[in-house]
């Protein structure tokens, strides 16, 4: 099964930062040759978390309490993280 | 990340982020000089995993897009708890950050994103998502 990033964004799909942070995504899984699967997830519907996040630009995000507990549940289970 | 830091591992449970007002001790903080769709030369600490991400780069140039950034009083959060300081920018401010025992966590106030192409993938990541491939 592939393995899942979830990028949490609350940015349009028009806004350039959505389409830097989509795209550069991109290029990394072509690069790694990976069958990850990235998901873009707004703050307020917050789901399963997958194998790893990304804590999207765009803030205030539309539910920071959410982004926080994703923070620390990335922290302490050891899941990969990148917040930007 | 900062946030959450603070209030979790630092023991600064009023800790907030000064975008959303309200009460609290706002350990991110408005920036002095805005660094909206700007680009800024990171000095990258050896020894971190950021110097391993950059190999032979002690200093590169990324792109900016923010207004916020750890508040100056608050700096010695990104130094304690676990967390270490991956780059500096030219004033000595935090612009990266991570945690030294973590399979990869990293923060940037800077977008690593804004400097990729298909053809010149960012390492920053690349690097990630071989950490989510395990």
């Amino acid at each position: 099964m592939s393995r899942v990033i979830t990028v949490l964004m609350d940015l349009s799909e028009q806004d350039a930062s959505f389409r830097y942070t989509v795209d550069a995504l991109d290029h990394a899984v072509a690069a790694a040759s990976s069958d990850v699967v990235v998901r873009i997830v707004r703050t307020d519907e917050i789901d399963v978390l997958g194998d790893g996040v990304v804590i999207g630009p765009g803030s205030p995000y539309r539910d920071a309490a959410a982004a926080e507990d994703v923070i620390r549940t990335a922290r302490e289970k050891g899941l990969p993280l990148v917040g930007t | 990340m900062l946030v959450e830091h603070a209030r979790n591992v630092m023991g600064i449970e009023a800790a907030s982020h000064a975008e959303y007002g309200g009460p609290g001790v706002p350990v991110v903080s408005l920036l002095s000089c805005s660094l909206v769709e700007s680009e800024i030369e990171i000095s990258i600490t050896p020894g971190t995993r950021l110097a391993q991400i950059h190999p032979g780069e002690s200093r590169r140039i990324e792109r900016t897009h923010c207004n916020y950034g750890l508040a100056p009083d608050f700096a010695y959060i990104a130094s304690g708890g676990g967390m270490r300081i991956s780059a500096v920018d030219d004033t000595s401010e935090v612009r990266a950050v991570e945690r030294s025992e973590h399979t990869f966590f990293f923060g940037a106030l800077y977008q690593p994103q804004r400097t990729s192409s298909r053809d010149h993938p960012h390492p920053v990541w690349t690097s990630f998502v071989r950490a989510v491939q395990g």
